[in-house]
């Protein structure tokens, strides 16, 4: 499922990321990479706020429904 | 002289490390993105001063946006000595996989460490002998807060980049390490620097890279045909990317040694996300923060405690005399502090610094030039030109240095990323993503580094839309145009309140940035609004230190500003107005006579339909110079009001005394303009917008020339400010004068909307189709 609907709090592992080239290398940068974990903090409207490693990142919706998780 | 490049993630803590070493003070902020070009200083205490170049943020060598791609070319072509690898110590495995590649590159490579404090104060633990031994190069724990660690860095910085080291990769056990020896020995073949890192590269299929090793393409096409992997297929880049993250955290993460067994419990940061980021209340927060920053810099009734409580005025407690002045200097200096109601801090700063320090100053030495033995003509000079073009500029200090103060503190706490969050959404539906806020918000200090801040923008259209609707963010320079001519609305016409009329002025501002973004992303800047993808630091307490040394640079910027370029300009200014074309002195009553009258008068119809062109008689073309001097920098505007003001106030026959309130702050310049000319209240807002609106100043045109990547862009920018400060002004003067033109605007705006609508859903051959239809 994407992460926009995935459950807050939780450690989720990444299946899946159907974004563009460009996106999706700076988001593998950001360390969202396929196999990586991922946890979702606060999911509003659509935008995203979620851990990855130490780190913070929001996503807007567009992005946020085109990443699959486990 | 060594270089030492200062390299890692965006608000790793370069620029602070970067002041910390050589004493500089570059702009520091807690938000990714701050940096936006390579600056250099020296460090000098090693055997041999070095120079430290610090970069622009990157999270990998693969840049994303425009100015990560200065730290790449710097790190590959400049060949710095040394490259000082910043990594943040709290978010360890994100900030090693830059460090992965940067150790493909043959440069000697030192690791800093950083916040090792705020890894301590957690309760954590790094073991840097072991990260060292895995890393393959020196690692130093640092705090370039708190200056420790520093030398020993440097030191080791220094002994490293005496020796050449040769890239290494941690992709040694992947399944691409064949494919990237090939390549790498082919590379080397040919002689090319750096065959390691560019090899992996060209694995990555890195467009700068594949762009630049053309030839090569076959042959790492070739290779990686005969490769195929279960869970990426042939994502060259992805598999990467899982390669060095599986190394890092196979192998460094067991360096940390945390308290808290359960990586999933909330921090302080996160929780007071939950409200700050809240999906209801997120907005009206940030409204009500700035709220509070407008009140506490502007208002003249603080916390509306007087009229709350119905406070008696100075007047009703008998201090001032019959002619309405302080009794005693100790009444002098509490009006500067209360008066029917206490001051707002920036209020009280403002009256303490106009009142008791600039007031007096000039005073003073307008009296010695008054009293001198100079000639008249150097007098006047002296006094009317130079004095109170400099007294007008200098008098705004105080609310530009509060209003910078109170960003500079949302800026440090690291809310700013937050704001730039929650706008996202709203952002979005003008074609714009929450990441062009950045630019925007610092437009409302100066455009200058606003623009260059677009760098962080990876779409050129939605740069080039930002960089042209940034001036209309209410520059520092702007904020004397609002006030001085707002405050003489209120004082010479009794109407209205100058507070709301600044705080409107700002909102014309935003919302004719909102409808120019609108109509550009509609037609000629169409594109898709690119994704928001933002790391938020965590919150901290803003530092006292770099509050200081933000509005240290403002003030030396402002200053410096004053005494030079506007300073020609009020001289010239002067000159033009004293002398008639026969080179012949004129008195100040004289001045319709001038060359700066006559050559103004030429272009004055122009500004008729504005409200303030011909319509305002034989002295209406002052407006003229001042928005023309305007073009130069802002602050001329207010110069220009005080400079012409005096001889104004000749030709009407009355004197600074005559005028009700206090001399500074251009307000009186602004009266005796408005009893010369006749000029209205519409008329004198539509001069507020057109200047707000229009051409900023020279600096900014120079900057948003440097970074739009086309001349065309850069025309058609220049023309579009011309434009829209034309339109603005000439809707607000019609519509304020004669209510019922608002209705031709709205059918001119429907009518431009309809259109736009209509081309875009039938494109260019249906224009054509519907033409025929109607024939």
């Amino acid at each position: 499922m994407p992460i926009v609907i995935a459950p807050s709090g939780r450690s989720l592992r990444i299946v899946r990321i159907a974004a563009d080239e460009k996106t999706k290398k700076h988001l593998e940068n950001l360390g969202i990479t396929v196999n990586g974990e991922i946890t979702v903090l606060s999911a509003s409207g659509g935008s995203v706020v979620c851990k990855v490693k130490d780190g913070r990142i929001a996503l807007d919706r567009d992005v946020s429904t085109k990443i699959f998780v486990a | 002289m060594k270089k030492f490049a200062l390299a890692g993630n965006p608000n790793s803590g370069k620029t602070t490390l970067f002041n910390s070493l050589t004493g500089a003070t570059a702009h520091v902020g807690n938000w990714p993105g701050v940096t936006v070009d390579k600056r250099d200083g020296v460090y000098k205490k090693t055997p041999e001063p070095v120079a430290i170049i610090d970069l622009p943020g990157i999270y990998s060598l693969s840049p994303y946006t425009p100015e990560e791609v200065i730290s790449r070319n710097y790190v590959l072509d400049e060949k710095p000595d040394c490259v000082v690898n910043i990594v943040d110590a709290t978010n360890l495995e994100r900030n090693l996989y830059l460090t992965t590649q940067l150790l493909e590159i043959d440069v000697p490579v030192v690791v800093a460490l950083n916040m090792i404090d705020a890894v301590e104060k957690a309760g954590d633990k790094i073991d840097v002998a072991v990260l060292e031994k895995k890393l393959g190069v020196p690692v130093v724990a640092i705090s370039a807060l708190k200056e420790t660690g520093l030398k020993e860095l440097m030191d080791k910085a220094y002994k490293a980049s005496l020796e050449k080291r040769e890239g290494a990769t941690v992709l040694a056990d992947s399944s691409l390490a064949h494919l990237i020896g090939d390549v790498k020995i082919a590379l080397k073949g040919q002689g090319v620097e750096n065959p390691l890192f560019h090899a992996v590269k060209l694995v990555e299929n890195d467009s700068i890279e594949t762009e630049m090793h053309k030839e090569l393409s076959p042959m790492v096409e070739e290779f990686k045909a005969t490769f195929e992997d279960d869970v990426f297929g042939d994502d060259f880049e992805a598999i990467i990317a899982d390669g060095r993250y599986k190394y890092i955290s196979a192998n460094f993460a067991q360096t940390v040694a945390r308290k808290e067994k359960d990586r999933q419990k909330m921090t302080p940061s996160d929780k007071a996300d939950k409200v700050m980021t809240h999906k209801i209340w997120g907005i009206p927060i940030f409204l009500a923060i700035l709220f509070a920053i407008f009140h506490l810099t502007f208002s003249e009734d603080f916390l509306y405690l007087g009229a709350i409580f119905k406070l008696p005025s100075l007047e009703d407690l008998g201090l001032l005399t019959a002619e309405g002045e302080p009794l005693n200097y100790g009444v002098r200096w509490l009006a500067c502090v209360y008066d029917g109601a206490l001051f707002s801090p920036g209020v009280i700063l403002n009256n303490i610094w106009n009142d008791m320090l600039v007031g007096e100053l000039f005073g003073w030495l307008g009296g010695l030039v008054e009293e001198s033995t100079m000639s008249a003509w150097a007098i006047g000079l002296i006094n009317n030109g130079i004095f109170d073009g400099i007294s007008a500029v200098l008098s705004f200090l105080p609310p530009i240095l509060t209003l910078f103060l109170f960003f500079s503190i949302l800026e440090d706490s690291g809310y700013m990323a937050r704001i730039a969050f929650i706008l996202d959404r709203m952002f979005r539906r003008f074609g714009l993503s929450g990441r062009a806020f950045m630019p925007m918000i610092m437009g409302f200090g100066c455009s200058v580094p606003a623009m260059i801040n677009t760098r962080t923008l990876a779409d050129e259209k939605e740069k080039t839309a930002t960089i042209r609707v940034i001036p209309f963010f209410s520059c520092g320079a702007k904020l004397p145009i609002l006030t001085a001519v707002a405050g003489a609305i209120v004082a010479y016409f009794g109407v209205g309140n100058a507070d709301a009329i600044t705080f409107g002025m700002y909102v014309l501002g935003i919302v004719a940035a909102i409808v120019s973004v609108l109509l550009m992303r509609n037609t000629s800047l169409k594109g898709e609004t690119p994704p928001f993808i933002m790391e938020l630091p965590a919150y901290h307490a803003p530092q006292f230190k770099n509050l200081m040394a933000h509005l240290w640079d403002k003030t030396k910027h402002f200053v410096k500003k004053a005494f030079t370029i506007i300073l020609a300009s009020t001289i010239v200014i002067w000159a033009l107005s004293h002398f008639a074309f026969d080179w012949r002195f004129l008195e100040d009553e004289q001045i319709n006579e001038s060359i700066l009258a006559n050559l103004s008068k030429l272009v004055q119809p122009l500004f008729t339909p504005l409200g303030f062109g011909s319509q305002l008689g034989q002295y209406g073309w002052v407006f003229v110079v001042a928005v023309v001097a305007g073009l130069i920098a802002k602050e001329n505007v207010i110069a220009t009001f005080a400079t012409l003001a005096a001889c104004l106030m000749a030709v009407v026959g009355m004197d600074f005394g005559e005028l009700a309130i206090d001399a500074e702050d251009g307000i009186d310049a602004v009266q005796a303009m408005v009893m010369a000319t006749g000029i209205t209240i519409p008329a004198l807002i539509s001069f507020i917008a057109f200047n707000m609106t229009t051409i900023p100043c020279f600096a900014a045109v120079g900057t948003a020339k440097g970074e739009l990547d086309s001349k065309k862009r850069y025309v058609g920018t220049l023309l579009f400010w011309l434009a829209s400060s034309y339109c603005v002004g000439a809707m607000v003067y019609t519509i304020g004068s004669w209510w019922w033109t608002c209705f031709i605007w709205i059918a001119v705006v429907a009518l431009t909307v309809t259109g736009i609508v209509l081309v875009n859903k039938y494109g260019k051959n249906g224009r054509k189709l519907l033409w025929a239809r109607g024939k």
